[in-house]
């Protein structure tokens, strides 16, 4: 390395100082903030944590087209998915949380099989061998598309704030992230978001 | 921070109107001024009475002096102790060797001084005394930027600087030759009144101008510090050379914002690392000095935008989109193919390890094959750039990767990644596992180690460089540069620009007419007054064809 | 690009020969103060009874004045400086009424010729030519000192362009090139302050300081040239260290004249206490507290605006090298702290009961941080500053 250590000058801001800017800015950003419709306008949460979210129809963002290609090789569009409610999961095989949620994926994958419902890994900073293992040793029978550098992921963020690995989102018939959970998911939380998206629950 | 003031008082000057100087003492006399106000005793009359007195008190240069030295005093335990910001690791060392003291110090807040509440309290004060002492000289500047200079004094040879001659011409043509050449001189007058024979000349309003601008653009420095603060971000993220990786929140290893930074306020660019390339010195005391790093990247700006091209180095970084990307370290990344006991290659990737403190590269890393069956493997390997035996332990001799080797310890269980809980990438937790060889293992490239029971096998295949990138975004720096060339410049002005005055005073006498010229500098930090003085009563001299007394030449003040 | 070892050899060379003749001009100063020209050397209590007589003919003057208009305009006898007091050169300049010749501005023959005539003023001021001839005035030793001084600035100077030349970069690249720098721009400077103030009496302190200085730099901290680690490897390293050693070697100096300053007032008010002889021949050679105070404030204000640029050029590198521009690192940190103990210098100059003695106090407080920095915190305190190259 050529520096020992890595310094924060940014964080060290001196925070009173900062208090006082702080208060002419947040007047101003509400000001500005007044005419516009606010990010956190028309979520819901599920579940009764803030890492599941809905997304109330008029504010769905669109997801971007995409082609990969999956992990046994072939080539995969995501224009092939339109139409279909998608449950879209970003993990990797090296990422503790996402060995965590992996057995509820795969059961829920099948259970909504049938409704037409669609899963979709994007596997993250990954080597083929490790997430080939990763998918056998889980029973995971849906495909991935190989993201290393995460390009797939930006495209994505454009719709959703995507923080780390794993998220997973639940994409409605018309393209427009309807759901998503923000960290390890759990069967019950995807679950419930998938009744609502798929119209089984009110 | 009231120095004109005090500088007042310092050169002994009564005649300004507003002085509260102590009057013709001499320099280096007690002055009063604004100091007095600080030996005032508090006013026994109300709260605003207080106030007013409280308000003296720190705004007075004597409190502003204590704060300064406060300043100075407060950094010397942030660069003798680690510090949380700069040195996390230094701190949690400092707590393990001194576990009795370092709670205490904790306390204090001395492994975080720069952003310690008392630490605050100094500066915050300080400016506080600064804005108490500069607003008011401001429009005090701008008040007598308006108005005249002072009447002259009737007896101008008891100013510091002065001179008197005789000319031929009368009085009242005396005094309009001497103020065409003040004019000429870029002095601003001030005419006497019909039937008075003299003028006053003042020059060097910038002088104050450019100690009130020093003073405002460090009131600057600070506020950009802040606002770097607040809409800043810095991330890291470690990229191995034939990778690309596109800047968003989950790609970066560490990412640390502002406080009021968005997560998708990052630019969409993407990075690939095409090669890597470091020399060090072959030869000399110096051998294994690293001598030059070069990281071969392309870029594209934004999606869809075309790849382009870029060196990035030290002292060289890339700007891209409002923000900078640096190198900042670099390292080695061994490649390693696993098969499990079933035959099935379950890892097969370029794994970064971190440089050792012992130099040469030596450097540690862990490969977790989570993906194994039956049972999940795990090795501790010691990446060998240059490697030498020594007596069974292998060395790094030298930082380029010319006989790489590693050397590995096998595990056998459970790797504790099921459970869900975070773990580092760069330690292996062997809690759940069990040894599976019993000394280390020695690996050269294209060797493979076959494990014992028929676990699987492990073959190291190669190697690859990584570097590590910091990106950061700092809306402050402009500010804060413009800021800091200002009070440079504020500097500048209020060092080499003195402020000094200039009168002629004129008088019907029996040989003609005499006159008498004053001057005075206020401060005088770069010296030269005495002479600029003495070229300006010369050329009034020569303006009024002065007749005498004889140009003898006299040093003074 | 290698190494020069060849330009490197003439480089050791000319700074031996620096510190040779650098060592005779200290020679050459101490022989000003034991045989130089004989001057005015009036006792610390005469200078003070000249001062309080000649207030207390000005006040009888005015008073005259007052009294009688014109009458006392151009009386040529009162214009007429006292002859006793001075002896004009030459050059018309009375060089040796300023006792050690450096600023003429000694309060007694101010106070004379303020008794010369308040209407009529003083007569027209000589515009003042250059330190040269009032250098020709002040006789052999000093002009030996003097020539001595300017042949090991060139030597050094010399010196210094050759490790430039050896290296092919800037030559500040370690503690022993920064040491080397330094001292040569101190000497420049003080040659400057030399000609431009006549402060030769200063010349034995200054010129013994940076003997001592240099040699111990030779013999402790030597390093062979060589090229520099990456990390250095930027234009703004000439930039940043340029103006860092530049600001040290003017600080140098300042340091220089404020032991001097507090010296010469500890003396100054052990005399009247009785715990000290008078009439000491060194100290009468030295110019007043009050002119020393003003030649030690204004190689600050000269310092202060480079240490100042220094600082923001370093922050504009340490932003283009290690992707922030202040991070308070200890050496960033020391430069913070050497700044702000100079600005306590500046301000508290302006400040009652705080002028004099502790304004020097602290103004030595400052070099002594800016010394640590360099000695103790580059060398010994780990931080992305550790480049000094010693050990």
């Amino acid at each position: 390395m050529f520096r020992g250590t890595v310094s924060r000058a940014k964080r060290r801001v001196l925070i009173p100082a900062a208090l006082a800017v702080t208060a002419l800015v947040v007047a101003v950003v509400l000001v500005a903030g007044a005419g516009g419709g606010g990010a956190a306008g028309g979520v819901s949460y599920v579940g009764g944590s803030t890492s599941a979210v809905l997304y109330a129809a008029g504010h769905r963002h669109p997801v971007p087209d995409f082609t990969g290609t999956t992990l046994t090789g072939s080539r995969l569009s995501f224009a092939a998915y339109r139409g279909r409610v998608v449950v879209v999961n970003f993990w990797g095989s090296w990422c503790t949380p996402c060995r965590a949620e992996a057995p509820a994926l795969a059961v829920l994958s099948a259970k909504y099989q049938p409704s037409g419902v669609r899963f979709l890994g994007v596997d993250v900073n990954d080597d083929p061998a490790s997430a080939g293992a990763f998918a056998r040793g889980f029973g995971i029978r849906y495909p991935s598309v190989s993201d290393p550098g995460y390009v797939i992921t930006q495209d994505f963020s454009s719709a959703v704030p995507i923080s780390g690995t794993p998220t997973t989102l639940v994409v409605d018939r018309s393209g427009r992230v309807a759901g998503a959970v923000f960290g390890s998911t759990t069967y019950s939380e995807l679950n419930a978001i998938l009744m609502r998206v798929t119209g089984k629950a009110a | 921070m009231t120095d004109v003031r005090a500088e007042e008082a310092a050169a002994g000057l009564d005649i300004v109107p507003s002085g509260a100087g102590s009057g013709g003492a001499g320099a280096g006399s007690d002055g009063a001024g604004s100091d007095g106000t600080g030996k005032s005793a508090p006013p026994s009359f109300g709260i605003s009475g207080w106030l007013t007195w409280g308000w003296r008190q720190l705004t007075s240069m004597r409190t502003a002096l204590v704060l300064l030295f406060l300043l100075a005093l407060g950094s010397v335990p942030g660069s003798m102790l680690p510090q949380e910001g700069a040195d996390p690791a230094g701190v949690q060392q400092y707590f393990t060797s001194h576990p009795a003291l370092a709670p205490l110090l904790n306390h204090l807040g001395l492994f975080n001084v720069f952003a310690a509440p008392w630490f605050a309290a100094i500066y915050l004060l300080l400016f506080t005394s600064l804005v108490g002492c500069v607003v008011p000289r401001t429009f005090r500047l701008a008040g007598s930027a308006r108005s005249l200079p002072p009447r002259a004094p009737r007896f101008l040879s008891r100013l510091p600087h002065s001179a008197g001659y005789s000319t031929a011409l009368p009085p009242d043509e005396a005094i309009e030759a001497a103020a065409g050449v003040l004019a000429r001189r870029g002095f601003r007058l001030r005419r006497a009144p019909a039937a008075e024979t003299w003028v006053s000349a003042e020059r060097g309003y910038l002088r104050e101008a450019g100690n009130l601008l020093f003073h405002l653009a460090l009131l600057g420095v600070l506020v950009s510090i802040a606002l770097g603060g607040l809409f800043g971000y810095k991330a890291d993220k470690l990229l191995v050379a034939g990778q690309t990786f596109a800047d968003t929140r989950s790609a970066l290893d560490e990412f640390h914002p502002g406080r009021l930074v968005g997560g998708g306020d990052l630019p969409p660019f993407t990075i690939t690392l095409n090669q890597f390339a470091a020399s060090y010195l072959e030869s000399g005391p110096d051998r294994g000095q690293p001598s030059f790093f070069d990281a071969r990247i392309s870029y594209t700006a934004s999606p869809g935008d075309p790849a382009r091209s870029y060196d990035l180095e030290i002292n060289r970084p890339l700007s891209v989109d409002s923000t900078k990307v640096y190198l900042i370290g670099h390292g080695y990344a061994p490649v390693f193919r696993v098969t499990d006991a079933r035959g099935q290659v379950v890892y097969n990737a370029a794994t970064p390890f971190i440089p050792g403190s012992t130099g040469n590269f030596l450097s540690e890393g862990v490969v977790k094959v989570p993906g194994a069956q039956p049972q999940q493997l795990g090795f501790l390997c010691v990446f060998v750039p240059t490697a030498v035996d020594v007596g069974g332990t292998l060395e790094s001799v030298f930082p380029a990767a010319g006989n790489p080797a590693v050397s590995l310890i096998a595990y056998a269980g459970d790797l504790g990644m099921n459970s869900g809980v975070p773990q580092s990438v760069y330690q292996l937790d062997t809690a759940g596992m069990r040894r599976l060889t019993t000394g280390t293992e020695l690996l050269q490239p294209g060797q493979t180690l076959r494990l014992p029971g028929g676990r699987g096998t492990i073959a190291f295949t190669g190697y690859r460089q990584w570097v590590s990138l910091q990106i950061t975004h700092d809306p402050g720096q402009l500010p804060a540069l413009a800021c800091g060339i200002a009070a440079l410049a504020g500097l500048l002005l209020s060092f080499m620009v003195r402020r000094r005055r200039v009168f002629v005073r004129a008088r019907a006498g029996e040989r003609g007419t005499t006159v008498q010229v004053g001057g005075l500098a206020r401060t005088d930090a770069s010296g030269g007054f005495e002479d600029e003085f003495a070229s300006l009563a010369n050329e009034l001299a020569a303006a009024h064809h002065s007749t005498g007394p004889a140009r003898q030449s006299e040093t003074g003040e | 690009m290698s190494v020069n070892l060849g330009l490197g050899q003439v480089s050791n060379d000319f700074l031996i020969a620096a510190l040779v003749v650098y060592s005779l001009s200290v020679l050459a100063f101490a022989g000003d103060f034991a045989f130089g020209r004989p001057r005015r050397a009036a006792s610390a209590a005469g200078a003070q009874r000249a001062a309080s007589e000649a207030r207390v003919a000005q006040l009888a003057a005015v008073g005259a004045a007052v009294a009688g208009a014109q009458t006392v305009a151009g009386a040529p006898a009162a214009a007429k400086p006292p002859a006793d007091v001075t002896a004009p050169g030459e050059a018309g300049r009375p060089a040796d009424a300023v006792p050690a010749g450096a600023d003429p501005a000694a309060p007694p023959a101010t106070g004379e010729t303020r008794a010369a005539g308040p209407e009529q003023g003083r007569p027209l001021p000589e515009v003042v030519p250059s330190g040269f001839g009032a250098v020709r005035q002040a006789g052999a030793w000093v002009q030996a000192a003097l020539a001595l001084s300017v042949l090991g600035v060139s030597a050094h100077t010399v010196a210094v362009v050759t490790r430039g030349l050896a290296v092919h970069r800037a030559p500040w690249g370690n503690m022993y090139e920064f040491v080397t720098a330094l001292t040569c721009v101190a000497t420049i400077f003080f040659v400057g302050v030399i000609l431009r103030y006549r402060a030769w009496a200063l010349g034995v302190f200054v010129m013994g300081s940076v003997v001592v200085a240099l040699g111990l730099t030779e013999t402790l901290i030597y390093t062979a040239a060589g090229p520099l680690v990456p990390a250095l490897q930027s234009y703004w390293l000439d930039i940043h260290v340029a103006a860092m050693t530049l600001a040290t070697g003017i600080f140098f100096v300042a340091a220089v004249f404020g032991v001097v300053y507090l010296v010469a007032g500890r003396y100054g008010k052990r005399v009247p206490a009785g715990k000290a002889a008078p009439g000491n021949g060194i100290v009468l050679r030295l110019p007043g507290a009050e002119q020393l105070d003003r030649l030690t404030y204004r190689t600050v204000v000269f310092g202060f605006p480079v240490w100042t640029f220094g600082v923001i050029a370093g922050a504009i590198w340490a932003d283009q090298a290690w992707g922030r521009y202040w991070g308070w690192d200890p050496v960033e940190t020391w430069a913070f702290i050497t700044w702000v103990l100079y600005a306590c210098f500046l301000h508290a100059r302006a400040t009652a009961g705080w002028r004099g003695r502790r304004a020097h106090l602290i103004q030595l407080l400052g070099f002594a941080s800016l010394i640590f920095n360099v000695l103790v915190v580059q060398v010994f305190v780990t931080g992305m500053h550790s480049y000094a190259g010693v050990g």
